[in-house]
């Protein structure tokens, strides 16, 4: 039986760490992560075969043959020094283990010296992220843009509920918490674009809530850097009363409603291009409907016609500010922000509709 | 429950349960719902410790007092219902029926002034639960202990109608000393109240 | 004793039994599913009246408001309700001073059908009504999980819409937890735990039938937020601040459905204690008690401490949402704000010693079904007793291994991950003490004893990914991840699902008199066993490539094993028709149980199957300990009065 035990560990140990559990590793933590991992399975493996393999040894060697019916097993009450070994062993495994978890947890989330700020601000149901005093400059983007080989300490905030900061292929999460300032420390080494997501649960929109992390080699990061503006206006707008914004700016002033501004509140201040694809703003969001194919389409239904009034203009006026009155087929209530009117000033709202009523073919 | 004693001997009942603990079934039983009680408090003192401590925060609200002197008249009130109580225990104990049925309208009048003068309180605050986090964790934790008195003085006045009935002797007066039990856990449960709002 | 005689000479009429030719007055004057009708009337307009009221006091308006009254009527109609069914009648008779029935136990016991659906004090009949209603909640919630899978099926589904997503996982989750795994446990515990320790019935018989009408009342409550304008509550069952705190009415339902099924948990704990501790037969002493009476006792200390806090939690959402309180209002003001992490202590304070709530009595299953199967004692009876005492404490210092990614103090990490691991060192002591009663045992591989080894796979399984959980780097990779989902299921369906069939097949014949059918019981155990690896297995390695937990769609990468895991529930969700099947038949049908059909000591197996009306005809003595297997002559108890019954000598001299 113990030899049988030992190829049975032996097989599943061998499958199991030939398996790639992890997502591409992209950061210094999902390599230190992943081998805790492998770590565990290491020290699970054996305990759950040696569970099994008595469990199927006794039914094949102790079950009742015919003609054992009335038969019963050995009196035995226990055994002391079994009962000591199997509690004292597991207790210095689990003592190991949590010693072993902790220095890898100090490792990944270690004060790195020259380490770049980036500030997370959540909101439902979009990241927007803060570069500040880069260059002499604050920057704000919908897409988190990283150089690689940099350790990054993110400070993570939230306008409304609880979100989440997960980029799988960093293997590092964390809360984004009304109230207070969480951090996250990760040091990115492996150029590619993934997935930033949120995790927690923060309403019908949830599982659109993504970003993308675009990790590129320094001199990139640079380069995209210097070509983005000042203290662009936020892309998710403005945080409410009571929030005391490190980085928000206030609203940027805006000047009058061209197609042009339109453009700059579309790609950025609202992260519409987050969800809807508009090649006139090089959107290619995919949560909402496609703004180049069917926003005029759908203006010209009669229905939306006499919810969302009849012009055109009217019709994306509305779409923006009462985003649930009418639904275009196909897609559902709660996803779109609802609360763009109080967000934008009515100068950016009116820019908007200006910019998408030229855009939509 | 004073029935329990008696027996029907004239139809079928199940057998006589073995009695294994000396302690009663009815003060038990209260005193593991003491527990849950207490447990419950204990909630709302963990919501007081997180806005209080943890935020770190000025108490009470900026702008906002608590009048602790007033409110310490409230306490010394309470304190003596719990005295009050005890002597009408004891006094049943000893068989006399007069010194339960005043300690028992003494305790159920004192409870009443407490209730009273915490709604009392309440409407001269001049601040609301909705200002701070202060006031809702002040009104919360003084509310549920208001809750408490409430559902205490309930049990209170069934036991004062029914001393004025006759009932509970010196043997049996169990359906007097368990709401007692819990008047006495509402008492003390008010003086950690009050340190914790009022005093600290 | 002037007051017991007043209190019993006036015997009002004993109720007559039988229902029609009642006129409909006396009908609506009598506790009753017609008085009850009457005033859940009266509940809706008590709700309407008061807080018209209090709006107009308070110069509100409009002064009839649809929130306030739902939030209000949630919480009376149900109380009136009970009030209507007699829940309470005895109470107030008592306690008002009147002259109460005398107990003439007319209302003891189940003659009909019809008896189960009234207030009934018998343990047996409270045992079979929380089991059934909780078998209920059980499909219901499972259907629910068919359609998660349905519209998990593949990325970009348009089965139901996000809101209805969020909220049918939430109610799935909330039914199975709160109106299926918790109450089930206290139903099987409620009909053999009287009958284990030899009492005659519960200590307080009437708080035991409040006890289970609190529960379809909680269930109900949940279920009809389906039927609430905006949707059902949509949060998960977690329920977190300040999502919720800003919801449609919908979680309302969640926040008082929990206060119901949660008193109605606390109140059977409290019983079982009492119970437990005052009421055992002469010579059943602590270290003689079958080791389910020890998981219940565990586990009542659990509920008892732990449950509060959920109740308070809920109470803190309700404040927030209906009277705009700021517990998590973090956007008060300078200075004034709330705190909303403090929400999620409170949660997990309870939440998680719930996990054990929803474990250790299923361990207690587990002991006497393995016991009775490898027909030998229990091995180290005393360690299994003294383990599940160290689970309830440890369990209480674990809480925070939920908040690994939450954003709380770092250093708090630290110590709760050293106690979380170290908890699978006592759970670790019960599962090598059943291997070890197994070594060398005579195993009858019935249906249940096939259920007890799959718990024990199955356990460990999940209890391994819960100790990989709680070393934090790991866990803050796969935290809110489908690895979550799979430890979830693991645990809950692998452990305390499993121990629960193991629990129905292993008493079956108790309750109801008939024997199941052993071989759809072995398809049973087989079909689910497969499928449920098949559908829970594969979350594991999603979670850990990253697919988040409660998503509505998902990236194009995971759409082949997720295809597969909804195709595999529902083969999963067709093998509970087998067991419906089988319980439905046999419980009909049936061959006739004799009283002992397992050849088991302890007490409950003693007497007829079904047990008699009163358990006992004389209480019986217990001699010996509850598992003496394979000693020669050994008895556990005797239908003797303690001065007659001697130990056997024999049964002496194996013992010691
Ligand atoms: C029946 C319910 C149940 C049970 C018994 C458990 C048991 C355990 N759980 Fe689980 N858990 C849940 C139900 C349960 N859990 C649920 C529902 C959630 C999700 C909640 C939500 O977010 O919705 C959760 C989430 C959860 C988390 C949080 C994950 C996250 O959200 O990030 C963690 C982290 O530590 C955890 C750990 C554990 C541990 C260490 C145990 C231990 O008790 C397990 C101990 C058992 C064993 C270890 C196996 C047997 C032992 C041996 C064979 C001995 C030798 C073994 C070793 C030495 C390793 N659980
Ligand atoms: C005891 C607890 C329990 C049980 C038994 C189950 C049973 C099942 N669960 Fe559940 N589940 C939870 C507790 C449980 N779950 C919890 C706590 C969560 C977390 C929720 C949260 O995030 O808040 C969760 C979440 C959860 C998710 C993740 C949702 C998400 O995060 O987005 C999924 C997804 O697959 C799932 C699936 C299933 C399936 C397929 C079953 C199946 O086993 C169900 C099988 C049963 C039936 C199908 C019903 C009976 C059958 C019939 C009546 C016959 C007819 C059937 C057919 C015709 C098909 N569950
Ligand atoms: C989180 C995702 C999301 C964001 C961010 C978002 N939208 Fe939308 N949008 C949707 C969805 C989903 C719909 C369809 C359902 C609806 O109308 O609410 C939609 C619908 C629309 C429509 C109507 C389209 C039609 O065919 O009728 C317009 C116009 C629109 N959005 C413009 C915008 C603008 C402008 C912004 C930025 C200020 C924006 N959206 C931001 C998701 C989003
Ligand atoms: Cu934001 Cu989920
Ligand atoms: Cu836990």
């Amino acid at each position: 039986m113990i030899l049988a035990a030992a190829v049975g560990t032996a097989i599943l140990l061998a499958i199991v760490l030939s398996i790639n559990w992890f997502p591409t590793h992209a950061s210094t933590q999902i390599n230190r992560t992943s081998t805790l991992y492998d770590v565990l399975l290491i020290a699970s493996v054996p305990i759950f075969v040696i569970v099994e393999t008595v469990v199927v040894f006794c039914v094949w060697r102790f079950r009742m043959r015919p003609g054992e019916e009335l038969k019963d097993g050995p009196p035995i009450h226990g055994n002391t020094r079994l009962e000591v070994v199997w509690t004292v062993i597991p207790a210095l495994l689990m003592f190991g283990l949590a010693g072993y978890a902790y220095t890898v947890l100090r490792a990944n989330e270690a004060n790195k010296s020259g380490a770049m700020t980036v500030q997370v601000t959540t909101r439902q149901f979009a990241f927007e992220f803060t570069y500040p005093h880069q260059d002499g400059k604050t920057v704000i983007s919908p897409i988190l843009y990283l150089p690689k080989g940099k350790p990054v300490v993110f400070k993570i905030r939230s306008y409304d509920v609880v979100h989440s900061f997960f980029v799988p292929n960093f293997a590092e999460k964390i809360d984004a918490v009304p109230g207070i300032t969480t951090t996250l420390r990760v040091t990115p080494n492996r150029i590619g674009t993934y997935p930033a997501e949120c995790t927690e649960l923060c309403g019908p929109g949830h599982s659109f809530m993504r970003a993308a992390v675009q990790v590129m080699t320094p001199s990139a990061f640079q380069a995209w850097l210097s070509r983005q503006p000042n203290n662009g206006p936020p892309p998710i707008g403005a945080p409410p009363s009571g929030v005391s914004a490190a980085s928000s700016k206030g609203p940027a002033k805006t000047s009058k409603p061209t197609a042009a501004a339109g453009k700059a509140v579309f790609t950025s201040a609202a992260g519409c291009s987050t969800c809807h694809t508009l090649a006139a703003a090089g959107a290619t969001g995919t949560i909402g409907p496609n703004l180049d194919q069917r926003l005029r389409s759908d203006c010209a239904k009669p229905a939306s016609k006499r919810i969302r009034g009849p012009t055109l203009e009217q019709c994306i006026h509305a779409a923006i500010t009462r985003p649930y009155a009418y639904i275009p087929s196909g897609f559902h209530a709660g996803i779109m922000p609802a609360d763009f009117a109080k967000r934008l000033t009515s100068a950016q709202i009116a820019a908007l509709v200006k910019f998408l009523s030229s855009a939509a073919k | 429950m004073e029935s329990a004693s008696v027996t029907h001997a004239e139809h079928h009942g199940p057998p006589p349960a073995h009695r294994s603990s000396r302690v009663e079934p009815p003060v038990l039983g209260m005193v593991l719902f003491i527990i849950s009680e207490i447990m419950i408090f204990g909630a709302f003192f963990t919501a007081y410790f997180f806005i209080r401590v943890v935020t770190h925060d000025p108490w009470p609200a900026p702008g906002t007092k608590i009048p602790e002197a007033a409110t310490g008249i409230n306490t010394a009130i309470l304190l003596v219902s719990s005295l009050t109580i005890h002597w009408a225990l004891v006094s049943i104990k000893r068989g006399n029926r007069f010194g339960l049925k005043a300690g028992m309208v003494l305790t159920f009048l004192l409870g009443l002034t407490f209730l009273f003068l915490q709604v009392n309180e309440y409407v001269h605050l001049g601040w609301a639960p909705r200002d701070s986090a202060q006031a809702t964790i002040f009104y919360s934790l003084t509310g549920l202990h208001g809750a408490h008195v409430f559902v205490g003085l309930c049990a209170l006045l069934m036991v004062t109608i029914r001393s004025f009935r006759g009932h509970y002797s010196p043997e049996h007066h169990q359906g007097m000393e368990v709401p007692g039990i819990y008047w006495h856990f509402v008492d003390g449960m008010w003086i950690v109240v009050y340190t914790a709002l009022y005093v600290l | 004793m002037a007051t017991t005689v007043a209190e019993h000479t006036t015997a009002v009429t004993t109720p007559a039994r039988g229902r029609s030719r009642v006129p409909l007055p006396a009908k609506l004057r009598r506790g009753g599913w017609y008085r009850a009708a009457l005033f859940d009337v009266l509940g809706l307009g008590f709700a309407v009246g008061i807080t018209a009221l209090l709006r107009f006091v308070n110069h509100q308006h409009p002064v009839i408001d649809g929130h306030a009254i739902t939030t209000v009527a949630l919480f009376s109609v149900p109380v009136f309700f009970l009030l209507g069914l007699g829940a309470f009648d005895y109470w107030l008779y008592w306690a008002s001073g009147r002259p109460t029935r005398p107990e003439t136990h007319e209302d003891h016991g189940a003659h009909s059908w019809r008896d189960y659906f009234r207030v009934n004090p018998d343990h047996k009949v409270i045992g079979i009504q929380y089991t059934v209603t909780s078998f209920f909640f059980l499909f219901v919630g499972g259907m629910l999980a068919m359609l998660i899978r349905a519209q998990l099926a593949k990325p970009g589904m348009n089965f139901l819409t996000p809101e209805e997503f969020n909220g049918v996982f939430s109610v799935h989750a909330s039914l199975l937890i709160f109106v299926f795994v918790i109450p089930v446990f206290a139903g099987l515990a409620n009909f053999v735990l009287p009958l284990m320790i030899g009492a005659p019935d519960m200590a307080f018989p009437r708080l035991n039938a409040l006890s289970y009408w609190l529960l379809p009342i909680g269930g109900l409550m949940m279920l009809a937020s389906f039927l609430a304008p905006g949707g059902s509550f949509a949060t998960g069952w977690t329920a977190y601040a300040p999502l919720s705190t800003d919801m449609p009415i919908g979680q309302l339902f969640f926040s008082i459905g929990v206060q119901f099924a949660g008193f109605s948990s606390i109140f059977t704990a409290l019983n079982f204690l009492v119970t437990i501790i005052t009421m055992r037969a002469p010579g059943m002493s602590f270290f003689r008690l079958p080791l389910l009476v020890w998981a219940n006792f565990a586990t009542s200390l659990l509920v008892v401490i732990a449950t509060p806090f959920i109740a308070s939690s809920q109470f803190f959402i309700l404040l927030d949402s209906a009277l705009h309180f700021n517990f998590f209002n973090a956007f008060v003001g300078p200075h004034t704000n709330g705190n909303v992490l403090m929400y999620q202590h409170i949660f997990w304070f309870y939440s998680h010693p719930a996990v054990y709530i929803m474990m250790l009595p299923g361990f207690g299953i587990i002991s006497e079904v393995i016991a009775v199967n490898a027909r030998k004692p229990i091995f180290g009876y005393r360690m299994m007793a003294f383990s599940l005492i160290a689970i309830v404490v440890l369990g209480f210092t674990v809480w925070a291994h939920h908040m690994f990614v939450s954003g709380m103090q770092p250093w708090i990490r630290i110590p709760m991950m050293v106690t979380t691991a170290i908890i699978s060192v006592p759970t670790g002591i019960k599962i090598f003490s059943w291997l070890a009663t197994l070594w060398r045992g005579v195993l009858h591989m019935s249906t249940q004893m096939l259920f007890a080894l799959g718990f024990i796979t199955m356990f460990t399984l999940g209890g391994i990914s819960g100790v990989m959980l709680a070393m934090v780097p790991f866990d803050i990779h796969v935290s809110q991840t489908y690895f979550i989902v799979a430890h979830i299921h693991y645990v809950l369906f692998g452990g305390s699902l499993f121990t629960i069939f193991a629990g129905v097949y292993h008493w079956f014949p108790k309750m109801t008199g008939r024997m199941l059918d052993e071989r759809l019981g072995r398809l049973h155990f087989w079909s689910t066993f497969i499928f449920f690896n098949l559908t829970f297995g594969p979350m594991h390695y999603i979670g850990l490539l990253g697919m988040p937990r409660r998503v509505y769609s998902y990236s194009a990468q995971f759409a082949g094993w997720n295809l597969f895991i909804s195709i595999c529930s529902f083969f999963l969700g067709l093998t509970f028709l087998i067991f419906l099947w089988n319980i439905v038949a046999s419980w009909r049908h049936g061959p006739r149980a004799a009283g002992n059909p397992w050849r088991a000591l302890s007490l409950e197996w003693q007497v007829s199957s079904p047990p008699p009306i009163f358990n006992f005809e004389t209480i019986p003595t217990v001699v010996g300990g509850p598992y003496e297997y394979g000693v020669p002559g050994a008895v556990h108890g005797v239908f003797k009065p303690p001065a007659e019954a001697r130990r056997p000598s024999a049964v002496a001299v194996a013992r010691e």
